[in-house]
């Protein structure tokens, strides 16, 4: 994050007409190399970013399928680590990074996708066709 | 003015305290997010896209009162998610009821009128009604039509029971200020107790990411739906911030001033940006780097930017702490705002969005570029 500060001056910023939007990086699938200290805290940087779940394996070998949804990094991998939720188990985990030998975005991306412009080409299409009461519903949870 | 005395007396002694203790950072508003779960899936929402595990999980009423406990704001608002899909949302608001916290529960409120029954009618409970403009617009914006007429149907039902209710916007790209206006005039005709609105952010995790409006957009729309005011319009926020929206003042973000707590945890640094969480409020205020955060900053995340979270603090502390500020405020209740070149503004052609439903009957016409 740091990187990117002061990209925009305040003089840019106040002209601002409209917002440039995401273009969302593809890693539903993504199986990063993690062969140095810096592909480590890379990917563990973006696992922290994804909205889905991602499949750690540990160096002893156990694996956890977790949503990480927090990053501590530290000088070192030993003083770094993540914090996720785990399906069916309550509570907040941690892991420290240097405790991570593989990681694997397995679980769908929620964020991506082109859903919103394939429902409003869906949505004309159902409307022109006289239906009635369209909706976008979220994904069924139970 | 549209918000009670008391609310307004009680916010203004708990700033002067923060003063006169020399506390240059402190909480106005918890965002409290008990859980992310929804029932809309709206285009510019970026809150809800998490794994059904993640959704599933919400903080008991227990985690929100040490949360509530732990940061201090006299106000707490509680959106989401949609909190009415919490089995213990009223045993949660009854708890902040009982610490004389000002709550404002965010709700698209499909739930509002089953649930109201729950809800005993307070001072501190107001329901924030989420409301995106006239039915098509809203119906647009929450990809789900007919979620207007239920939404209104709640609104009137929670009304007619004696509720505080303030129907709360969001605006994006493509927006009509003329139906802004006469959204107002149908939404206080319900009888609310005032507006509340804002522009989107740009969630990098929304649905759709074409119509997040910059900052010279933001202050161009609001400066047409604003001036000019009805007299039976009436706002339930600081007059000074809408003269920001309006760009008639200039402020800088304090992204302190509305701390968020969900399951994660604290939100670094704000309700909408999420750059990592904090086990406690004490961590979140000591240990996030605040310099990189608001325009001043130049941090992409925060360039467009103008949302009610992160400048409305900043616009009430401006008008509590000075007899400038004071007056500005007392003249914003009553001023209606006229402005000539406003008006030429609302004759514009109306604008579009990037896209546009079937339903919405607008006119195929580029927004004016100035």
């Amino acid at each position: 994050m740091t990187a990117e500060v002061s990209k925009y001056t305040i003089e840019q910023i106040e002209a601002l007409e409209l917002v440039p939007g995401t273009e969302h990086e593809q890693l539903e699938g993504w199986v990063p190399e993690l062969a140095s200290e810096d592909d480590v805290r890379n990917a563990l940087e973006k696992a922290f970013d994804y909205r889905g779940d991602v499949t750690i394996t540990t160096k002893p070998g156990k694996k956890i399928e977790a949503f990480i949804f927090n990053r501590h990094t530290g000088a070192t991998l030993a003083e770094s680590y993540v914090q996720y939720f785990e399906p069916n188990v309550n509570g907040k985990q941690k892991l420290g990074y240097a405790e991570i030998a593989r990681l694997e975005f397995t679980g769908k991306d929620r964020a991506a996708g082109k859903h919103w412009e394939d429902w409003v080409k869906a949505y004309n299409e159902r409307k022109a066709s006289g239906e009635k009461n369209i909706a976008l519903h979220p994904d069924k949870i139970d | 003015m549209a918000i009670p005395i008391s609310q307004v007396w009680t916010v203004f002694s708990y700033v002067w305290k923060q003063r006169l203790k020399g506390n240059d950072r402190y909480p106005l508003v918890l965002m409290l997010e008990p859980l992310f779960r929804c029932n809309l899936a709206c285009a510019g929402c970026g809150k809800v896209q998490y794994p059904p595990h993640v959704l599933k999980r919400m903080l008991t009423p227990e985690e929100c009162f040490a949360a509530v406990e732990e940061c201090g704001a006299p106000m707490v608002s509680i959106p989401g998610g949609e909190p009415l899909l919490h089995p213990q949302i009223v045993e949660i608001v009854n708890g902040l009821i009982a610490r004389k916290k000002y709550i404002y529960l965010c709700t698209n409120a499909l739930e509002l009128k089953r649930r109201i029954h729950e809800f005993t009618p307070s001072k501190y409970l107001t329901f924030s009604v989420h409301l995106d403009g006239e039915r098509e617009h809203h119906d647009y914006s929450v990809c789900r039509e007919g979620g207007w007429d239920i939404a209104v149907e709640g609104i009137k039902e929670a009304v007619k029971r004696g509720f505080r209710v303030t129907p709360n916007s969001t605006f994006f790209d493509g927006t009509d200020p003329n139906s802004v206006r006469r959204y107002f005039d149908e939404v206080m005709a319900l009888g609310v107790e005032g507006i509340v609105l804002s522009p989107g952010y740009s969630y990098d995790k929304a649905p759709d990411q074409h119509r997040f409006l910059g900052r010279a957009r933001v202050r161009r729309l609001f400066r047409a739906i604003l001036s000019n005011r009805k007299k039976s319009w009436k706002f339930n926020m600081s007059p000074l911030f809408l003269e920001f929206l309006m760009g008639d003042r200039s402020y800088e973000c304090t992204p302190w001033g509305n701390p968020a707590y969900n399951i994660f945890g604290w939100q670094k640094p704000c309700y909408l940006l999420q750059d990592g969480y904090a086990e406690t409020f004490k961590e979140l205020m000591e240990t996030t780097q605040w310099e990189e955060y608001g325009a001043a900053s130049g941090n992409p995340k925060c360039a467009n930017c103008m949302v009610s979270c992160g400048y409305e603090p900043t616009a009430v502390i401006d008008g509590f702490l000075s007899v400038k500020g004071l007056v500005s405020m007392a003249k914003g209740w009553f001023s209606t705002y006229e402005d000539e070149h406003a008006l030429k503004l609302l004759s514009d052609p109306a604008p579009h969005g990037a896209t546009t439903l079937v339903q919405i009957d607008t006119p195929d016409r580029e927004m004016a570029a100035k």
